[in-house]
């Protein structure tokens, strides 16, 4: 089961850009961009350091992608 | 503050490295290495000017943004993993073909600019690999 992200659509929605979010979060731009393609699933740190910065749940910002069968 | 003395630190350390290495590289070639005291230091100085200006101008162009973050670790860790075994069994087909058509014995001069062009393919890999 793949995880899947809304950090683009929530990051486009607050009007922050991908380089602004890299310099607050201290990864480089790629690292956003190939997470928010679903190419990348950032470590467990990251991940909390992007619920801190968006202020959401986890379940807001990451889910598992449902199978057919469910 | 202790990064900023590492980055020093390594940077003297490659620059001795470098210095000895042209010196011994002179030694070896049979010529003295006195006479090209000048030549090695001045080249040392003119590329650490230029790495440093090109230092200084990317950090200017990127802000706080970093170099390096855990997925440029991670994806070095599997180009350096990739690396080692293309490089191990490849190494090892090389030379049985080699063998094979009849080549017994190899110049250690050779030897030499096989171990260059390796180095470079994986510096080069290397930095294509962070820049992903």
């Amino acid at each position: 089961m793949r995880v899947i992200n809304h950090i683009r659509e929530i990051r486009q929605e607050r009007v922050i850009t991908q380089i602004k979010m890299a310099e607050d979060l201290h990864v480089t731009r790629q690292t956003i961009n190939a997470i928010e393609k679903n190419k990348y699933n950032p470590s467990l740190e990251l991940a909390l350091k992007l619920i801190q910065y968006f202020d959401v749940p986890i379940e807001e910002l990451f889910y598992l992608e449902k199978s057919k069968g469910e | 503050m202790k990064n900023k003395k590492l980055q020093i630190f390594g940077w003297v350390v490659i620059m001795l490295c470098m210095m000895i290495g042209g010196f011994f590289g002179m030694y070896i070639f049979g010529e003295d290495p006195i006479k090209y005291v000048m030549p090695i230091i001045g080249g040392l100085a003119l590329g650490s000017v230029i790495t440093l200006i090109l230092y200084k101008w990317n950090k200017k162009r990127n802000g706080n943004i970093p170099d390096v973050d855990e997925r440029t670790l991670l994806l070095l860790k599997r180009y350096l993993m990739i690396v080692l075994y293309v490089v191990l069994f490849g190494s090892g087909a090389v030379l049985l073909v080699l063998y094979s058509i009849g080549v017994h014995s190899i110049e250690t001069g050779m030897l030499i600019v096989y171990m260059m062009v390796l180095y470079i393919l994986i510096g080069v890999g290397a930095i294509i690999t962070k820049c992903l």
